[in-house]
């Protein structure tokens, strides 16, 4: 092997987090490796996770229109329904975004380089390629960002035909009959409803009493209330004891209390687990932590102080828009350069159907913190907006201080949620009086007009 | 080697094939009934144990293979099963299927006086491709039944063939040298096998892959299951692990399927310490 290639960054792994560490790394005027064992940029969330899942949703979302439509079209979904028809926009997207990614990296003269790393030294990565060969890249600074993969637990033999996870859903020719759901956390219930909405018979099975169970309970009664709607089920404080394919026409999941359940397919969404495997962390004397993350400072710095990692990898919140802002942060951290403020309110998005997002404080956290909470609430079925595009089940929730004065937070159910919340986010950055959506005029008919509601709804609980 | 004389007789056959080929309403065989209605009901979300067991109970010779099959050390039980429906269940809808299909395919059409043995290695071949193909879809997290489908039935031009050469108005008393039938296959059996999958209407994917699994060809595949790739590699694999192949387990690492399917050297020692796995299948299968 020769000696060897110096670089001033090298990022490994081209994620969200990797791609904008990258980036940041280019700007400042580094000479960047960005080293990714893929053929195509973009980790996980193009390919696996997130652009699929959210282009099936979307599918699903207009099929449902569709069907709201029955007095002027008529319209019945097909029983030999492919998954692959209902995503055929989806090579067209990943393309696009990939093509995007690719270009933008090239743009600003980032190395791309196709292979699977490994420390060498806490200064020396090797690049093992597909072919055999390797090559040695160096550098002052390194930054970890090879994201995670579903978590296969030990009891539950995942053959990716009949028992599937996060990933080997999507290769799913046919919809299945029934469906169950090991988890009842975000991936758990994205394709829960997912599914649900297309016609499948699909029972969540976890051990919390709800699913979502870090999101406010309103939003979750209102998504479970949808749910099962839709023909789905959620069986809350159930633990699994065994999951097995008959070896013909379904899998048996059999609960530690004796209960079976039988489904023709199930999906296991019980956690992802971070990608260590290749990376040889022992060279550099970084230990993962009991959870098998990398363990990270305030500034995703590792142990080793010019080892930086982000994403998955240093675990919760696992969201993708997190993931870029710490790979920039930390380059800049890294190059002693200012990143700016550290962002206070970070939304979180979940892609259910209906969708939720949430920012800010809970009424338990405004309790906890203020000695109580005052609460408004809009519901889309008394917006126009809401009748008009059909959009009625939803609902907003504006935490306000005991006094119904100080924005604190802010929680939404229903379709348009994850856009609908940075009008919140951005009311909670500038400590916005409750009244300022009262004196303020929004479009109409819009969605924007649940905060007029439920700030009016807080203004009513004042003047008692 | 093909002699002066052979090769006189190729061109002639090679001008039947083309004649044969080219014609509008090529005198392919028809589907036999049962595997017809063993493949519509594979691909049948309310396929049972229960209708395929049935099903397969109308043709004698294939229950009894099945049943043989299901015995077989490489799958055999605790217990003895003495039932299709036990069998169906033992097996898996799809692998049996697929089975079912192949066997009852192999035993009736495509049954050619003079060349068993060949007709045998040629399903062997395609069995082991399937069975390559489920575990190569596994790893990439790829349609795994689909996959299958695919590696069975990706050379079912070359039986075709076979069968057209046995109408031929040129036969003889002996059969024509393996060498010429393979240098015809060779030639042909892309372009029968899809005349013959369009004809029996076989699913869109395994179109696709028939007629795209080769090395220079798997880029024109278009299905997002990504069956023309998943073959092309399953074939090769599947050539070696049976001796039929120029390459060795070190020179598959150079194929360009294997860089285009992003197969590092450990994940093509993974697929390669199934070979053991696989052959028992093959051998228990197709004896």
């Amino acid at each position: 092997m020769t000696s060897p290639a110096p670089y001033d960054l090298i990022v490994i792994g081209s994620g969200p987090a990797g791609q904008k560490a990258a980036i940041q790394g280019a700007k400042a005027g580094k000479q960047v490796a960005l080293i990714e064992q893929t053929r195509e940029v973009g980790g996980a969330c193009v390919y696996q996770g997130t652009i699929p899942s959210k282009t099936l949703r979307e599918s699903a979302l207009q099929m449902v229109r569709f069907l709201q439509t029955t007095e002027v079209f008529e319209f019945r979904m097909r029983d030999d329904v492919k998954i692959t028809n209902l995503m055929t926009r989806l090579d067209r997207v990943v393309r696009a975004h990939g093509k995007f990614m690719k270009d933008q990296l090239t743009r600003n003269g980032i190395d791309c380089l196709h292979g699977r790393a490994g420390f060498v030294s806490d200064h020396e990565v090797r690049i093992q390629k597909i072919d055999g060969t390797a090559a040695l890249v160096t550098a002052p600074i390194i930054l970890v960002a090879t994201g995670s993969r579903p978590r296969i637990p030990d009891n539950i033999p995942i053959d990716h035909e009949h028992i599937l996870d996060s990933d080997s859903i999507l290769s799913l020719v046919y919809l299945p009959k029934s469906l169950t759901v090991l988890g009842g956390g975000v991936i758990a219930s994205e394709y829960a409803s997912i599914f649900a909405l297309l016609g499948v018979q699909v029972t969540m099975v976890d051990t919390a009493d709800r699913p979502l169970k870090f999101l406010d309970q309103e939003l979750t009664d209102e998504f479970c209330e949808g749910f099962k709607k839709t023909g789905g089920h959620y069986r809350g404080g159930q633990k699994i004891d065994t999951v097995q394919w008959d070896g013909c026409s379904k899998v048996t999941t059999v609960l530690e209390s004796g209960e079976t359940l039988e489904s023709e397919k199930v999906l296991v969404a019980l956690g992802r687990v971070a990608n260590l495997e290749h990376l040889h962390l022992q060279a550099t004397g970084i230990h993962p932590t009991t959870r098998g993350l990398i363990p990270v400072n305030n500034h995703c710095q590792t142990p080793v102080p010019h080892i930086y990692a982000v994403g998955d990898v240093i675990g919760p919140p696992s969201l993708a828009s997190c993931s870029m802002e710490q790979g920039r942060r930390a380059v800049c951290h890294a190059l002693a350069l200012d990143a700016g403020i550290a962002p206070e309110h970070i939304p979180l998005g979940i892609y259910t159907i209906p969708e939720m997002s949430s920012v800010g404080l809970s009424e338990q956290e405004a309790t906890a913190t203020y000695g109580g909470a005052t609460v408004g609430r809009a519901r889309f079925h008394e917006i126009a907006r809401g009748q008009i595009s059909g959009m009625t089940n939803g609902l907003l929730k504006m935490i306000a201080d005991p006094k119904g004065e100080l924005l604190l937070g802010i929680h939404i159910v229903g379709e348009g949620a994850t856009e609908l919340i940075h009008i919140g986010q951005m009311g909670l950055l500038h400590n916005m009086p409750i009244d300022r959506f009262i004196d303020n005029i929004f479009n109409f008919p819009t969605l924007a007009e649940t905060y007029r509601v439920a700030a009016l709804d807080i203004a009513k609980q004042r003047q008692r | 080697m093909i002699t002066p004389l052979a090769e006189e007789k190729r061109e002639t056959l090679r001008s039947f094939l083309i004649d044969q080929l080219g014609r509008g309403n090529l005198d392919l065989p028809l589907l036999p009934v049962v595997a017809n209605r063993v493949l519509l009901l594979s691909n049948d979300p309310d396929a049972d144990a229960s209708k395929l067991s049935a099903l397969i109970q109308q043709d004698q010779a294939l229950a009894g293979q099945i049943l043989r099959i299901a015995n077989s050390p490489a799958y055999s039980t605790r217990t003895p099963i003495v039932s299709l429906q036990q069998a169906v269940t033992w097996l898996g809808l799809t692998m049996l299927a697929g089975l079912a299909f192949s066997v009852s395919v192999q035993n009736g059409i495509f049954h050619t006086t003079g060349y068993e043995k060949e007709v045998r290695n040629l399903w062997r071949h395609a069995l082991a491709t399937g069975l390559f193909g489920k575990e190569i879809a596994r790893r990439i997290r790829h349609n795994v039944e689909n996959a299958f489908l695919c590696g069975l039935l990706h050379t079912i031009g070359k039986p075709a063939i076979l069968h057209l050469l046995s109408q031929s108005p040129h036969q003889s008393a002996e059969p024509f040298s393996w060498t010429t039938v393979e240098s015809l296959f060779e030639e042909f059996h892309v372009i029968a096998g899809s005349k013959l999958a369009a004809v029996w209407q076989l699913p869109d994917p395994v179109q696709e892959t028939i007629r795209y699994y080769q090395d220079d060809q798997y880029h024109q595949g278009l299905s997002p299951t990504k069956g023309a790739m998943i073959t092309c590699l399953a074939h090769h694999l599947a050539s070696v692990m049976l001796g039929d192949s120029t390459h060795d387990e070190h020179t598959l690492l150079t194929l360009p399927i294997v860089q285009d399917l992003n197969f590092y050297p450990e994940d093509m020692a993974a697929l390669l310490e199934l070979r053991e796995s696989v052959r028992a299948s093959v051998e228990c299968f197709l004896p």
